[in-house]
């Protein structure tokens, strides 16, 4: 994780499995300068989707403000689910450093209102118990609450539950590569759904009703986001003051 | 004759004259209930309405209005789909939930992609011809006027296609977003023919529905009323030629009135439970629910056939990375497609074949196609922050009918007081095979496109079977005619009736079956069956 993040995307060295060490770090990426990205890494730098929202319906606008504005309170979880699945949650997002997308919070929500995905599968307990069992998993084989555990640690747990090796105790309840699984696609959908993460993929956001008009290979409309490579790597850094 | 598109309102999507709509009471015996309003239901109502029958539709999900209920939001859409649990099992458990079916007027296409192609005639025989699967108890001909009716009220937009029963499309191919561009030079650089659709999306004004804006969030229920659902299809004719919608109506329990007739059936409505009173019952709650429903009454089961050869596709995703922006949120997910690949190739080592489409995901179901390749972490935030580089195309492969794919009732009930649906997958070896040969041809032409990476998620999408039609009784629900075996008034008209399913998108097909089934009840008066009934 040592190289710096490649600044022509028409390569693709720094993909994971592309690149000889894997992932490019996007501590390279430029500063987000509009708006907000998780991290604030600026992949697409001067690109705020929330700068569009005069353009989308108001039903669309008022539930992507809220997703902002709005962050649920905690009240599925114990407190010391929400602290230990908070651990995990910012490992498996890659999210280190503020700002943050509160996913944990709105996986809480979704949990907490009941609304199932439509299926169960017949080896598993419902959703909610079986997010509640990987909470109580995790700090078991930490050997200790899973958040205050070494990052070393707390990384070979999550790749264990990803490999679904996990056994014994919690994890004798439910499918481990299920749970796993279960467990991602709420957080990713969480996540992905947020304006932030939106911005950091060049995501032009809700659509409604202006549409779009530039379709084609490297056609763009006035307001989408232009990659970083589009940008004078010699003005980038002096408007950033980082002589 | 079907005036739907005309009846809409040009400037508000909703379906207009609500308030005008006929009712029913409760025990008024109507020619025709019909349970759940989708692709089969909604055309069924219509056809019928039109040729004078007294129809109610009961419809489990709401009555959307595009304007007031739907966004252009990923995550706020779940709304749309049929959330209640069902258990999955077998060795190939297959996923529920977003991935298949909906619930409300309009059903589940309301968020189905749009692609509308029409099965081939090798799929109604696929017995006699290849030796696998189920014939049909009708043939290639017997749908064809309804395929070229259907296309023209959807409408459908697409090339000519060469492929089955080649035919033209009344709409002009859409253009196409960056994503399909390079798919397209990857399929040719390899000897894969693609064309552009079949869409059932206007490609300029249609009555009342306007023009596609490309806005991409087909599977979110289109706000524009530029997508064809039965909603703005059929519905709206359908009502205006008298045929009462009501929603927010779960049907729990068919009625018999002990002749071994239905009588009527039970629904819930406001937390009450009531009977409507019929002379004839239709089923159309999918291929999961149409099945439930029948075993949860007790009726068409005594050969032990409701419920089985379900039916999926083999649904596998592949994604090519390109070094220029192609963005592909943009225009809808269903843009080019090869129907090369559909038909039997002895070289190739199995029967049957499959389909190759764009599906362009948008983030969240990006995200879970990076997960599925086996990432998390950094390296997961780095192929998302990549989005806009990448073209994802899907296969849709043809999996075989099999007697032990099937729906059972659970142990454990719904709020309904209903059991739930068990359902159990499990592949055959020439499933297997017809997968890992598609995905070849996929890598193949993400190669010959020039791809530098590629992304992969294994995934099923579709569902047919579970009450399939046939000519007897031992290995089939109901008749050439959608009638249940051994049942004067009960029919089933929807994606379960299906005995095989091609590599084709199903939708067009279930509503080709019932503008057949409707054509056949009324030029024979069925009225005969309600009289007998009464
Ligand atoms: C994400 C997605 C993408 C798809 N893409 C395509 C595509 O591109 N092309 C294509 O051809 N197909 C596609 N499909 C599939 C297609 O939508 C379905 O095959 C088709 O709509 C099925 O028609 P149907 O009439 O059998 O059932 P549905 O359209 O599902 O209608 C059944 C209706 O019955 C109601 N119902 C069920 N039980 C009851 C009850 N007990 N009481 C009252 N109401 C009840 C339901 O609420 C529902 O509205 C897609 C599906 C999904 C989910
Ligand atoms: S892309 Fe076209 S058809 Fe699809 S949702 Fe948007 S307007 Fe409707």
């Amino acid at each position: 994780m040592s190289r710096t993040q490649a600044t022509d995307f028409s390569e693709a060295g720094h993909l994971p499995k592309v690149g000889d060490e894997g992932s490019a770090d996007p501590a390279g990426l430029p500063r987000q300068r509009r708006g907000t990205t998780p991290q604030m890494h600026g992949r697409y730098p001067d690109f705020d989707v929330m700068q569009e929202l005069d353009h989308w319906d108001e039903r669309t606008r008022e539930l992507i403000v809220s997703r902002v504005e709005a962050v649920p309170q905690r009240t599925f979880f114990t407190e010391q689910e929400f602290a230990t699945l908070t651990a995990l949650a910012d490992l498996v997002l890659a999210q280190d450093r503020e700002p943050r997308v509160p996913a944990l919070a709105f996986v809480d929500a979704k949990l907490e209102s009941g609304r199932g995905d439509g299926y169960r599968y017949d080896d598993m307990p419902d959703d909610r118990e079986t997010w509640r069992t990987v909470a109580r998993g995790l700090d078991e084989a930490a050997g200790e609450p899973f958040a205050e555990a070494p990052v070393e640690l707390r990384e070979r747990v999550v790749g264990a539950l990803a490999d679904g090796s996990l056994s014994g105790g919690a994890w004798a309840e439910v499918n481990v590569t299920r749970a796993y699984g279960i467990v991602m696609r709420d957080l990713l959908e969480a996540f992905y759904s947020h304006p932030w993460a939106w911005n950091e993929i060049g995501f032009g956001g809700p659509a409604y009703p202006r549409g779009y008009q530039a379709l084609g290979v490297d056609r763009h409309e006035p307001w989408e986001g232009r990659e970083a490579f589009e940008l004078d790597p010699v003005r980038d850094v002096k408007e950033r003051g980082l002589e | 004759m079907n005036r739907s598109h005309l009846l809409l309102d040009p400037h508000r999507r909703g379906v207009p004259g609500l308030a005008r709509m006929r009712r029913y009471r409760d025990d008024d015996a109507v020619d025709m209930a019909i349970v759940g309003c989708g692709a089969g239901g909604g055309v069924l109502a219509q056809r019928l309405a039109r040729a004078g029958w007294r129809v109610v539709v009961l419809e489990r999900g709401p009555f959307w209005d595009p304007d007031r209920d739907w966004v252009s939001d990923e995550a706020g859409s779940s709304h749309l789909y049929w959330n209640d649990t069902r258990i999955i099992a077998g060795e190939d458990p297959v996923e529920m939930g977003k991935n298949n079916s909906g619930l409300g007027v309009g059903g589940s296409m309301v968020h189905f992609a749009g692609y509308t192609p029409r099965f081939h005639p090798s799929d109604f025989a696929t017995r006699s011809v290849d030796g696998v699967g189920a014939d049909w108890p009708i043939d290639y001909a017997d749908l064809r006027a309804h395929y070229t009716v259907l296309e023209r009220e959807l409408p459908v937009a697409g090339q000519r296609w060469p492929w089955g029963d080649p035919h033209g499309y009344p709409h002009a191919p859409h253009p196409v977003c960056g994503a399909a561009e390079r798919a397209w030079e990857g399929a040719r650089a390899c000897g894969v023919t693609m064309r552009v659709g079949p869409v059932s999306i206007t490609n300029g004004p249609f009555g009342n529905r306007p023009h596609c804006i490309y806005r991409g969030f087909c599977l979110q229920g289109c706000k524009v009323n530029a997508k064809a659902s039965p909603l703005v299809t059929h519905v709206p004719d359908a009502i205006e030629q008298g045929a009462e919608v009501r929603a927010d109506s779960m049907v729990v329990g068919l009625e018999t009135d002990g002749g071994g007739a239905v009588s009527g059936v039970r629904y819930l409505r406001d937390g009450t439970e009531r009977l409507q009173r019929a002379h004839a019952v239709a089923v159309c709650g999918y291929s999961i629910e149409s099945p439930r429903l029948l075993l949860h009454s007790g009726i068409g089961n005594d050969h032990d056939q409701v419920g089985r050869y379900i039916m999926v596709q083999g649904a596998p995703q592949i994604a090519g990375r390109f070094p220029e922006l192609l963005r592909m949120y943009k225009a809808p997910p269903p843009e080019i497609s090869s129907e090369q690949f559909y038909e039997t190739d002895p070289d190739r080592g199995f029967a049957r074949g499959f389909s190759i489409q764009t599906v362009s995901p948008l983030p969240i179901g990006w995200a879970e196609h990076v997960l599925a390749d086996g990432h998390r972490g950094p390296a997961l935030r780095e192929y998302m922050r990549d989005y806009n580089h990448w073209s994802v195309l899907g296969a849709l492969c043809e999996l075989l009918p099999r007697a032990e794919n099937r729906v059972t009732l659970a142990g454990e009930t719904d709020r309904f007081g209903m059991p739930l649906a068990r359902f159990s997958y499990t592949r055959g070896e020439n499933d297997r095979a017809n997968i890992a040969y598609a995905k070849r041809v996929i890598n193949q032409i993400w190669q010959a496109a020039g791809a530098q990476d590629i992304l992969t998620i294994d995934r099923y999408a579709h569902l047919v079977g579970g009450c399939r039609m046939g000519t007897d009784p031992e290995t089939s629900v109901v008749d050439a005619d959608h009638r249940v075996w051994g049942v004067p008034n009960v029919f089933v008209c929807d994606g379960s009736v299906m005995p095989t399913q091609g590599s084709a998108n199903p939708a067009l097909t279930i509503m080709a079956l019932a503008a057949r089934l409707a054509e056949r009840l009324a030029a024979r008066r069925i009225s005969d069956a309600r009289r007998r009934a009464a």
